[in-house]
């Protein structure tokens, strides 16, 4: 009894997080433009998808930023991650307290902020000063992956590796970094989600000559968004999927063994 | 153009120190003698320090003075004074714009309402959340790890699409309304209005309470409700007395996760308020891109995160990690 | 010259740790293929001189001499010595031949003669079969052979072992106990060993170094160190003691629970208070009128070899190992020869408990 009223309940969530997935989808399909009333099916609006150069445009912008920002991120982040986890407890403290900090931002503060220092720089905001917002953001998510994963670690190993003859370089590439690949690897993937997804700070540290896919569809909310950039979600939401599915797979099989 | 050379620079500049860095840390290595690893550390301090840092200062900058340069409390008082504001708006804009200002472009009332929203959105959070939570982490729940990810693929998806995608389900013309009108039933007004904005923010905030109090759960050891049982309890009882207080602090941190987007949100009042309501976030956003009162704009970003750092302060104080995790 | 024979020379080694003195003025020597250990209670600074000698940690004062040369700030990667550390520390990423070849590799041995080597470690440690397998699917065992492995094929002068047998089972250890000892003498490494396990000190050792609070209390032979404590403090540490206070009264004759016993100590001086030590199995029951004192058996605890009983002599409680059992209850006389009275000077009472265990060897708690 207990376990159908568990699974109604669960499925009632999930419906209601899926309904306007669904809908989405379904209008991308619609023949006409309305986003209410279905006037047949046609696959007319992913054939214009690809004629859209505002929406191919934004998508390039969108994911190239995603990319960069992604491993720009891991890259600092990473070695930030192994020199924070290296000092001693106070230093230690105070740099994971101005780490996580920035988190506790609201983005529309982080984004404002980053807008007043562009500004007040005198750097025109557009592309770059977009991608520098996206790998002061994502940085901090990669050293919260990558940390537990040094904290893990048996902390004599780096010290075996010493003691048997490794120079402290040599440690750090063959010993340490292997051990702390999977939390690399998903801090990665973490940046390159939540780079793909901003919509607040981009919207404050790029100029309407430069959007993204997220400032796109908000500078087209009020007027009316077309089908297009339903069909456009509904093709990225799909190839997220299968990303995802993968490296499930991936991930399974590495457990296996 | 004069910005794409400073922006030149700028890069050239960030470059040439980064690579500076990088020399350093290479150095650093090859001498092996007083070799320090929290080396590597300092790209990201410097990084942190040029794009966290010093943005927050300036914030703080913006906010004490005023549009000449001046140190001055004025951005404070206007804010915690309602009539200053008014006033100062009426002189500013003029008799013809007093409809707007009495529509409530006073910040205190934004302020109560936003927190007011956001709390009522981190309440329904909970109350909707917890028990999704909870059910999947139980350990008879079969596909408990398959639901998870279930919660997460939707937030693969843009979140501003996906709340415009309410909009074809609420408005007038949209899906509830058309089945009404199939079945003979009265038009509603559904979009609007505050319901319409809470919908939104729930739907938006929802995983990020049940992931933590799911974390929480699942990292509990599944023994001490066997040891409660055996002790006595009955399942309501354990629940209350065990599985509760050790779910706590991933509910804080859900309360954290859900609360503080909440109160900054300012695309979804948009969308699904229509303009009718107006959040801090809103509020925050119209001072400086329309009005360009980047001084107010900074003391309120300042207000909202003083605000944001108390309730964190206060949740951290709830959470029992940090002062008792060595009775447990 | 005399100093040759000294492998390892600590001299006058200091450590400091935030204002905590964790080493106080340690002197100490190691012989070419000697086994060596440290051993105290946690906290005590054993790990530390250990990590010291590895070149983990630096010295805040003395110096670290091998084969007569200052290798003090030396790091570790340019020291012969190589160390098995607690919980083994081997690479999770590596298989178990990856692991024991990880030195070689970095010392650029060729491949053909780095496979060799490995074999015929793993022959030594008992592994032959075992070098693809992952080192997470070992046993605690088994690990441990392949971290000792991992550090023999490079030939270190000296092998550093810090508490290598913690985490085994008792059945395993005293197997493990053994093993060390032959593959010591066998290979002709010297070997320094830490542990807070008084048997296997005693059981393993050619050279014993007790510490306390940060400093040596007595270095000697396993005999020596448990016939001959220097006082109290090593008297209880190793093996099981019955402390009393008393009273020197004259060379040869001491007084405590209120009798006077024959002893064979001189040079205290009249009306010295010292500490008196007496080991278990020293004391005698006798009948109740040839003892030299008089007291009535509280409890007996059956302990395998022996009985441990509890004798309760008026205000004082001896602890007796024999093989005999008596009645709880039963009156019985107790005898002590001069000889097995071991008298020493009381330590001076200051802060006992003022040396905080974690600070100092947090790992030796777990």
């Amino acid at each position: 009894m207990s376990r159908i009223i568990k699974r109604t309940y669960l499925a009632f969530i999930l419906f209601f997080l899926y309904v306007p997935i669904v809908v989405l989808i379904f209008y991308s399909f619609n023949a006409g433009k309305s986003r209410a009333k279905w006037e047949g099916f046609s696959l007319h609006w992913y054939a214009d998808l690809f004629q859209d150069a505002a929406i191919l445009k934004a998508l390039y912008v969108t994911l190239s930023v995603a990319v960069i920002a992604a491993i720009a991120a891991t890259v600092l982040g990473t070695l930030a991650a192994i020199g924070i986890h290296a000092m001693r407890k106070r230093p230690q403290g105070f740099m994971m307290t101005m780490t996580t900090l920035p988190l506790t931002m609201p983005d529309i503060v982080t984004g404002i902020s980053l807008m007043i220092l562009f500004t007040f720089a005198r750097i025109e905001r557009g592309y770059f000063t977009m991608l520098l917002a996206h790998i002061t953001f994502n940085t901090p998510f990669v050293i919260l992956s990558v940390m537990p994963k040094l904290k893990q670690m048996n902390k004599h190993t780096y010290e075996a590796a010493l003691d048997l003859g490794a120079t402290p370089s040599y440690a750090l590439v063959h010993v340490i970094l292997p051990e702390i690949v999977p939390g690399i690897i998903t801090g990665c993937l973490l940046a390159f989600t939540l780079s793909l997804d901003d919509f607040v700070i981009s919207y404050f540290t790029t100029s309407p000559m430069v959007q993204n896919l997220s400032t796109l569809i908000y500078s087209k909310a009020r007027i009316g968004i077309e089908p297009t950039l339903n069909a456009l979600s509904a093709l990225m939401f799909l190839s997220l999927l299968i990303l995802l599915l993968m490296i499930n797979r991936r991930a399974a099989r590495a457990e296996k063994r | 153009m004069t910005g794409d050379n400073v922006s030149v620079l700028m890069i050239g500049g960030i470059a040439l120190i980064l690579f500076g860095f990088a020399a350093l840390v290479f150095i650093s290595v090859r001498r092996s003698h007083g070799f320090k690893r929290s080396f590597f550390a300092s790209p990201y301090t410097l990084w942190m320090v040029l794009f966290t840092v010093v943005p927050v200062l300036l914030i703080t900058y913006y906010a004490f003075t005023d549009s000449t340069g001046a140190l001055t409390l004025d951005n404070f008082k206007n804010f915690w004074d309602s009539n200053y504001s008014v006033n100062q708006l009426y002189r500013q804009m003029g008799p013809e714009y007093e409809v707007l200002i009495t529509r409530g472009y006073v910040n205190i009332g934004i302020l109560v309402y936003s927190l007011w929203m956001a709390l009522l959105c981190t309440a329904i959070c909970l109350f909707f959340g917890y028990p999704a939570a909870y059910f999947m982490a139980d350990r008879k729940m079969k596909f408990g790890a398959i639901i998870v990810v279930l919660f997460v693929i939707p937030m693969w998806m843009n979140f501003l699409l996906r709340t415009i995608a309410w909009m074809s389900i609420l408005e007038d013309s949209g899906l509830i309304n058309t089945v009404f009108h199939l079945l003979g039933l009265p038009k509603v007004q559904l979009m609007y209005n505050n319901t319409a904005v809470l919908l939104g923010m729930v739907y938006n905030f929802l995983p990020f309470m049940v992931f933590p109090i799911y974390t929480a759960l699942t990292k509990m050891d599944y023994r001490l409700l066997e040891a409660a049982q055996d002790l006595g309890a009955n399942p309501t009882r354990t629940f209350w007395t065990v599985t509760a207080p050790l779910s706590l602090p991933g509910v804080v941190s859900g309360i954290t996760m859900v609360f503080m987007p909440s109160v900054t949100t300012f695309f979804i009042p948009r969308i699904l308020g229509g303009g009718n309501t107006m959040m801090f976030g809103d509020l925050i956003e119209n001072r400086f891109l329309f009005q360009g009162n980047w001084n107010l704009g900074s003391a309120l970003s300042l207000v909202m995160m003083a605000l944001i750092l108390l309730s964190l302060g206060i949740l951290r104080r709830v959470d029992p990690e940090s002062e008792g995790s060595g009775i447990v | 010259m005399a100093d040759m024979e000294r492998l390892i020379d600590l001299q006058n080694i200091s450590k400091e740790y935030d204002n905590t003195l964790v080493l106080e003025d340690i002197n100490l020597y190691i012989r070419e293929n000697e086994f060596v250990t440290l051993l105290g209670p946690s906290g005590c600074g054993k790990t530390t001189t250990l990590r010291i000698i590895g070149g983990f940690e630096h010295p805040t004062e003395g110096v670290v001499l091998f084969e007569g040369k200052d290798i003090t700030h030396l790091p570790p990667y340019k020291r012969k010595v190589n160390t098995i550390f607690q919980k083994y520390a081997l690479f999770p990423h590596l298989n178990v031949q990856d692991n024991i070849a990880f030195g070689q590799r970095i010392a650029k041995v060729p491949s053909a003669e780095i496979k060799k080597r490995v074999e015929k470690m793993l022959d030594l440690v008992d592994l032959r079969g075992y070098g693809k397998r992952r080192v997470d699917q070992l046993s605690g065992g088994q690990q441990q052979r392949v971290a000792i492995a991992r550090a023999l094929i490079n030939e270190p002068q000296v092998l550093l072992l810090d508490e290598p047998l913690g985490a085994l089972d008792l059945k395993l250890r005293k197997d493990m106990q053994l093993e060390l000892k032959r593959m010591q003498r066998m290979l002709g490494i010297t070997f320094l060993y830490v542990t807070h396990d008084q048997e296997e000190a005693l059981t393993m050792s050619d050279t014993v170094v007790v510490m306390n609070r940060g400093r040596i209390l007595q270095i000697g032979t396993p005999k020596d160190v448990y016939d001959e404590p220097v006082n109290s403090f090593v008297a209880d540490f190793i093996g099981e003691s019955n402390i009393y206070p008393g009273i020197m009264l004259e060379d040869q004759l001491v007084r405590f629970a209120g009798c006077d016993f024959p002893c064979v100590d001189k040079g205290f001086g009249h009306n010295q208070p010292v500490d008196i030590v007496i080991r278990p199995e020293d004391i005698q029951i006798v009948d109740m009128d040839a003892g030299q004192i008089t007291g009535t058996v509280e409890s007996v605890l059956f302990k395998g070899v022996h009985y441990e009983m509890i004798i309760n002599a008026g205000e004082l409680e001896f602890k007796i190992h024999s093989t005999v059992m008596q009645e709880p209850g039963t009156r019985v006389g107790l005898s002590i020869i001069p000889f097995n009275i071991h008298i020493m000077n009381p330590i001076p009472a200051e802060n006992e408990e003022d040396m905080p265990d974690e600070i100092i060897e947090g790992d030796e708690v777990s």
